[in-house]
């Protein structure tokens, strides 16, 4: 198991650099550049040209990326074109916010996930059939759209949740509960159902084994066998899905962050694509493919907790 | 099949539980409507700050970031008037290109030292070289000079009737800076240094989504001071602010258009100004990429051609008016009744006279960012279809993008909006380089009524000179002007006096006196 995390870490160092390159030379393909921003629309080309030499625009590509890359090897991603913040702070500031909505997500994902598939397995009939539907329906519907309406009936309409805005745990833990209701509840949904109904494949795969009934038949109770054998083995398929999901999740939280406002990392994204402040897209960029390689390694690491056989190879 | 259904009633009751317990919570926590009455005013605004250094800040409603902690020389009011605050007095003299102003005495700076006319230079002159983009702003200024402590005299090279206007809290040419924040100017995006009525404070504010800004206990006029704090938020999503204004978690929001009716049926005031003009900038009247645009005719009758009253209708009529010159009601040099009307026929007669009775194809840039889903531009290229005109819209996503490809000089037409407070600001636009004149276009007639609207000293003469320029653009008919749109702003039941006008379209919180600042509802 060590073996397998400290490969997974020198391998992410070089997805790190990989994906760094990938953003920085898209980013260079994007019409427009910092200076015309900042300026606007009547700034004289003069202007734009000193602000551009200022900024360090002028230079090769080849020369801006290397210049970044040894700041980032020695723990600095540069200072925002804009605000002057460093990237760093600015990332710290609002991680926060996005952990709180992805790992909020990732539990109502795994639970409600897990027990409606399970429930829809063990059911079946017109309570599988439903869930099919949901989950279906679930699919379809962006989080973006959902966030929508969920803000117009339970924040605008029935004022239960705030409509925008965050509050830090540290600040007020029920205001902090209250401003991720909704946000987590946009970006669960999709999630839910596709851990449901993965869940329900492989459970009613795994009820259907001989074993199964075999303990069955040696009069072990169904509870015991729902949850400790039919949950255990079907739940390894499902943690697959549940990893890409949470991976998935941090494009939703994008969305679901610009419009329940956010202070987090999908919005700060947002504006400085936006306003092509690159060392900013470049330092969220570089956090983002941590974040998924961690991910990968919880779900790898858990695969092989649930699973002897994998510990084994 | 009993003993299965335990976990799972387990589970709900899980589920059941999490939901209580939430909506215990949210029952037992303030709404989200609980700031009301609280000294705190919380606004909105679309964009983060250009930068928090007043001299490389935006303008306009941007301005917001920079002039609640920087105190500008001149004030404008919501109705569009120049009063005082740093200076409380000023002169235009020798044919306007002479400035005199009268210094406010006893205002500090943040860090400690008296505003006085050293300092007032130093700050004008570090806007100047600072590269910002409201540089061009401060218009062409020569010298600046302190005959005493209290004066400063500020000599431009050409008549600058504007000037006075322009140092006023919307430009950030005229919000002073202090000799500390000057000395170190990476300083100020991370602090203030200036006279004004509050001051940045980072430790309130969350880089990117909102500002906190704290009263100034310094403050040259308490008594003008309706907040304890002012918290600026970041909410650029038309429909997260129109939610956000409903729920009260801000006081003042910039709202759309489509979205204003249902703040209003939420109980919201709404304050709206004519702001934009929208219009077809016909930027190549050299020909050089569209030769039919060279003819005065054909771009008459372009103007002609569009049917401002139906897209004014489509747009919504209440925020939105047909306007058939270069100037929105309101501003100095509009003219009621005059303009550019929708005669079809008229049109086709002046394109064959142009010798273009069958039309011609025109390449138009325009972008769907102020533009969304480019309705405006779709609605001008399908009239221009009625005269044999096959436009091709091209669009661009953003607005960088956008300003870059039409100073490429490959687009002979732009559908870009103007503003000003009179129609010489706005004929600026196309006689000076930029976005709406990439081809550097001058023309001896329209820089002829700039010029006599730039000397004219007195009033009247001045809007008569704004009335034949807006004549002289029409006849020149480099732009043809669709309609003007409005600001349109939620005002929240906590905060009253808060006023706009077509002179001043964008309501800023603070004013030096207290008879023209936000107040807090009683």
């Amino acid at each position: 198991m060590a073996r397998l995390i400290v490969t997974r870490l020198l391998l992410s160092i070089v997805l790190i650099v990989i994906s760094s390159i990938a953003i920085f030379f898209l980013m260079s393909l994007v019409p427009g550049d910092p200076a015309r921003t900042i300026l606007g629309a009547n700034a004289t080309p003069d202007a734009v040209a000193r602000l551009q030499d200022q900024l360090g625009l002028n230079q090769p590509l080849l020369v801006q990326y290397t210049t970044w890359l040894g700041g980032a090897v020695r723990g600095d991603l540069g200072e925002s074109v804009f605000s002057g913040d460093p990237v760093v702070t600015l990332i710290l500031a609002r991680v926060p916010v996005t952990l709180s909505l992805i790992l909020l997500s990732t539990i109502v994902i795994a639970a409600l996930g897990t027990g409606l598939g399970l429930l829809s397995a063990v059911r079946g009939g017109p309570v599988g059939t439903f869930l099919d539907a949901i989950s279906l329906v679930g699919l379809a519907l962006p989080s973006y759209w959902v966030a929508i309406v969920l803000v117009a009936l339970f924040a605008v309409a029935i004022r239960i949740f705030p409509a925008t805005g965050y509050t830090a745990l540290t600040d007020d833990p029920g205001a902090w509960l209250l401003s991720l209701v909704l946000p987590v509840a946009a970006l669960s949904l999709g999630g839910v159902t596709i851990v449901a109904k993965q869940m329900r494949d492989s459970a009613m795969d795994v009820l259907a084994r001989d074993y199964i009934r075999v303990l069955r038949s040696t009069g072990v109770r169904e509870r015991t066998i729902v949850l400790k054998h039919v949950l255990r083995n079907a739940a390894l398929p499902s943690l697959t899905v549940l990893g890409l999901t949470v991976v998935g999740a941090l494009t939703g939280a994008v969305f679901v962050e610009n419009v329940f406002v956010l202070p987090g990392l999908g919005t700060l994204v947002t504006q400085a694509t936006t306003s092509h402040d690159l060392p900013v897209v470049l330092g969220v960029g570089v956090f983002f493919t941590l974040f998924v390689i961690i991910v990968n390694l919880i779900i790898d690491v858990l695969y092989g907790v649930l699973n002897p056989k994998v510990r084994v190879q | 099949m009993s003993a299965a259904r335990s976990p799972l009633r387990r589970i709900a009751l899980i589920a059941v539980t999490a939901v209580a317990v939430v909506g215990g919570v949210a029952a037992c926590s303030s709404t989200p409507a609980a700031n009301a009455g609280s000294t705190t005013l919380t606004t909105q605004f679309a964009g983060v700050p250009i930068s928090l250094n007043p001299a490389l800040g935006g303008s306009g409603g941007s301005a917001i970031y920079t002039s609640l902690p920087y105190d500008s020389l001149i004030y404008q009011t919501g109705d569009g008037k120049l009063i005082p605050d740093l200076a409380t007095a000023w002169t235009l003299s020798d044919a306007n290109t002479k400035l005199t102003l009268t210094l406010r005495s006893g205002v500090t700076f943040t860090d400690g030292t008296t505003m006085d006319a050293a300092a007032v230079k130093a700050s004008l002159e570090y806007f100047l070289k600072a590269g910002g983009g409201n540089a061009r702003y401060a218009g062409p200024i020569s010298d600046i000079s302190t005959p005493d402590n209290a004066t400063v005299v500020i000599t431009y090279s050409t008549a600058y009737p504007d000037g006075p206007y322009y140092l006023s809290q919307y430009w950030s040419v005229g919000q002073i800076i202090g000799p500390k924040g000057l000395a170190d100017p990476n300083s100020l995006l991370t602090s203030s240094d200036g006279t004004g009525q509050y001051s940045y404070s980072a430790a309130d504010s969350v880089s990117g989504s909102s500002y906190g800004y704290v009263k100034n206990p310094n403050y040259f006029n308490p008594a003008a001071q309706q907040f304890g704090k002012v918290v600026v938020k970041v909410i650029g999503d038309p429909s997260a602010v129109s939610s956000a204004a409903t729920t009260g978690q801000v006081d003042f929001a910039g709202v759309s258009p489509t979205t204003a009716d249902t703040v209003k049926a939420a109980g919201l005031d709404l304050v709206s100004a004519p702001f934009f003009t929208w219009g077809l900038t016909m930027a190549d009247t050299q020909g050089t990429l569209a030769p039919a645009l060279a003819n005065v005719d054909v771009r008459q009758a372009i103007a002609m051609a569009i049917d401002r009253d139906a897209l004014a209708s489509a747009l919504g009529s209440q925020y939105t008016q047909a306007n058939g010159q270069i100037g929105a009601e309101g501003t100095d040099g509009y003219i009621s009744g005059y303009g550019y009307s929708y005669d079809v026929d008229k049109a086709k007669s002046l394109m064959a006279q142009g010798g273009y009775p069958d039309g011609f194809e025109l390449q138009v840039l325009t972008e769907n960012i102020l533009d969304p889903q480019t309705t405006i531009s779709q609605a001008i290229a399908g009239d221009l279809g009625k005269i044999g005109i096959k436009v091709d819209l091209v669009v661009k996503n953003s607005v960088p993008d956008f300003i870059q490809a039409s100073l490429t000089k490959q687009y002979p037409a732009v559908i870009w909006p103007v503003v000003g407070s009179n129609s010489a600001q706005v004929l600026t636009n196309f006689i000076q380089p930029g976005v709406t004149n990439p081809f550097g276009n001058s023309d001896p007639t329209l820089t002829a009524a700039y010029d006599a609207a730039q000397s004219s000293t007195d009033p009247a003469a001045a809007t008569a000179a704004y009335q034949n320029i807006t004549k002289a653009a029409n006849d020149a008919a480099w732009f043809a002007p669709v309609v003007s749109t409005d600001n349109v702003f939620a005002v929240g039941k906590n905060i009253t006096n808060v006023t706009a006008s077509a002179l001043n379209s964008n309501p800023l919180p603070q004013a030096p006196d207290a008879q023209y600042a936000w107040k807090p509802s009683k």
